[in-house]
């Protein structure tokens, strides 16, 4: 498929045409200063499109809250008395999407697609979603992509993919519905030219070496080593020394891009009996326990590695893929500061010692 | 592939309820849409407005009309399972996972250890054998309950006893004055001479504790660990991969389980507690 040009002007117009079918979230900015002052508070979040497009971002860094959000609901109504609740068919246009969460499709759409039985209200909105995704050009302190192997920039799951370039955006088309979109509003899109594909590669390889050298820096161990680790450090002390500042809020679960865990909750409300799928975290006692009291990880420890061992040991064996995308949401999230750079290098340095 | 929504429950009829003990009821339920199972496989059983819970079945997975399910009352579900009437409509979702696999058990000697509500998927186990019985050399139980008033399905397990289709063997924690048979762990019950190991399947099913301890026994009689099948318990929330509560290891043991073969999970951690 070709590869576009699109200028900014034009771009916003194409997006308040296409606004007209969607249902339309952007990556926007906090506006406060007060963030803005402080590197580490940088915040992006998704705005809903209603009229206008202030202060949208489409460079810079993921949003602060992950894209799973939108195809997988934190709290989605699925049953009602023995009948199936049809699924919102509104489609969803979302701007901005970032590498680091739509490489983390690839899980979701493991887990709600494959298998003996689909989810059908992920596969719906999953379907109804049009992604325009985009570049990622200042990484933030804690962003470790690039030491799993991933790229800052759009590689899959999306339908477009923008890069700022100063004037207008790069575009490129993942998919036969974006092409079909770049169709109808041909007039705006012109075949990019090859200064304007040089400048969108100087502007990756920049933010790809700002990534490694802090990965560097904080000698981050590299996805190579991983699943080694897991099963090397499983009995290691660093899980409990880690898990004494966690408070079990469950942030690090909701705020990570392919954590996908859910319960069924059923309730009685006006007289009806509803069923919801809830948005569920593996740091919460109860998790795995069962009816009659057994809980196969009674300990807090047991259940911080529980959520490592799924990304770096379950996943790899079962789909031949991490399940961390290094966006660093997890890290900046935690009231206690545990960070998952840091548990993966203590692990490291461990094996290293009995070696 | 299934394209409808696997999390809505059908209507289930409860037509009856039997007390098997001071603690386990058997629900009889009929089904308003044709209902089949593998035995050993689960369902998601439903209270409306309450919950749902996961129960392997206990009747006979050749009768098709109803459904008997043996609950003990441990937790929110249960408890207000135990206190329903005849004549309440509950729901139902399954049958999901993967059952015992009577293929393999076939032309062997089945050696079946079961403690306290254990002996409930047992009984279809046992049902399913017994509904072919000229393919299995022989079928063994072995089961243990804490008291004689606990164990489950007495006049059934006596009518096994004196038929002579299956050599049963009884145990109890503490015994009464009446109680003629074993007392202790049903640990103490299992011997090598009563099977012949060279061509034999176990299978295990009871409280997390029983379960290892039997599995142990089993190894030290001499069974391989791919000989031993596991039914097991974990957090079997929506029954079919997705909702991520019931790991063991690489597995998941609502699709790839419930039944497993010791050599299947015995390397992963957690798996007794």
């Amino acid at each position: 498929m070709n590869t576009y040009y699109i200028k900014k002007d034009d771009f916003v117009d194409f997006v308040k045409r296409l606004s007209m079918e969607f249902s339309t979230y952007y990556l926007r900015k906090q506006t406060s200063d007060f963030y803005w002052k402080n590197e580490q508070r940088r915040i992006l979040y998704w705005q809903k499109y209603d009229g206008s497009l202030d202060g949208m971002v489409l460079n810079w860094v993921r949003a602060n809250d992950p894209l799973k959000q939108f195809i997988f609901s934190s709290k989605e109504r699925i049953c009602q008395d023995f009948q199936s609740v049809e699924p919102d068919d509104r489609p969803l246009l979302i701007i901005g999407a970032k590498n680091c969460d739509l490489v983390a499709l690839d899980i979701l759409d493991y887990v709600f697609l494959e298998g003996d039985f689909q989810d059908p209200f992920y596969a719906k909105k999953r379907k109804l979603s049009f992604i325009i995704a985009s570049d990622c050009t200042d990484p933030l302190e804690i962003c470790f992509c690039r030491a799993l192997n991933r790229q800052a920039f759009p590689t899959k799951n999306f339908d477009m993919a923008l890069a700022d370039i100063g004037q207008g955006y790069v575009v490129e088309i993942g998919s036969q519905k974006g092409q079909d979109f770049i169709s109808k509003f041909i007039s705006k899109f012109v075949i990019a030219n090859s200064d304007q594909l040089e400048e969108r590669q100087r502007l990756r390889e920049a933010t790809s070496e700002k990534l490694e050298s802090n990965i560097k820096r904080l000698q981050i161990p590299n996805a190579s080593e991983l699943k080694e680790i897991m099963q090397s450090g499983f009995s290691s002390g660093v899980w409990e020394d880690e898990t004494k500042t966690c408070v079990e809020c469950g942030c690090c679960n909701f705020i990570c891009p392919t954590c996908h865990c859910f319960f069924l909750g059923d309730s009685r409300e006006e007289n009806k009996n509803i069923r919801y799928k809830i948005w569920d975290a593996c740091l919460y006692k109860d998790f795995a326990v069962v009816a009659g009291g057994a809980n196969p990880r009674k300990k807090l420890y047991q259940r911080l590695r529980n959520r490592y061992d799924k990304k770096f040991d379950f996943f790899p064996t079962v789909l031949n893929m991490i399940a961390c995308t290094g966006c660093g949401r997890c890290i900046s999230g935690c009231p206690g500061k545990i960070d998952i750079r840091r548990i993966l290098k203590r692990l490291v340095q461990e094996r290293q010692l009995v070696k | 592939m299934k394209k409808d929504n696997p999390y809505n429950s059908v209507k289930a009829n409860l037509l009856e309820v039997i007390t098997e003990s001071p603690s386990i009821k058997t629900f009889v339920f009929n089904l308003m849409s044709p209902f089949s199972f593998a035995t050993g496989q689960f369902v998601e059983l439903y209270v409306p407005g309450v919950g749902e819970a996961p129960f392997t079945p206990s009747s006979n997975p050749s009768k098709t009309d109803k459904i008997d399910i043996t609950i003990m009352k441990v937790g929110k579900v249960t408890s207000r399972l135990h206190s329903l009437n005849k004549t309440e409509v509950l729901g139902i979702r399954g049958p999901y996972g993967r059952g015992y696999p009577l293929d393999n058990f076939k032309g062997k000697e089945i050696f079946i250890v079961g403690g306290g509500v254990g002996l409930a998927p047992l009984r279809s186990l046992i049902f399913a054998l017994l509904n072919e019985k000229s393919k299995y050399k022989k079928i063994i139980l072995r089961y243990g309950a804490r008291t004689p008033e606990d164990i489950i399905y007495k006049s059934l397990v006596r009518q096994w006893q004196n038929s002579k289709d299956v050599d049963v063997k009884l145990t109890v924690d503490r015994a009464d004055s009446s109680w003629k048979e074993n007392i202790g762990v049903v640990t103490t019950i299992l011997s090598k001479n009563d099977v012949d190991i060279t061509n034999a399947v176990g299978v295990v099913c009871g409280p997390p504790i029983m379960m290892k301890f039997a599995t142990l026994k089993l190894l030290e009689m001499g069974f391989q660990d791919s000989q031993i099948f596991l039914s097991m318990e974990k957090n079997m929330s929506c029954g079919f991969g997705k909702c991520g509560h019931c790991r063991i290891g690489n597995y998941y043991c609502c699709k790839d389980g419930p039944v497993f073969t010791y050599k299947e999970i015995k390397d992963f951690p957690e798996i007794w507690d």
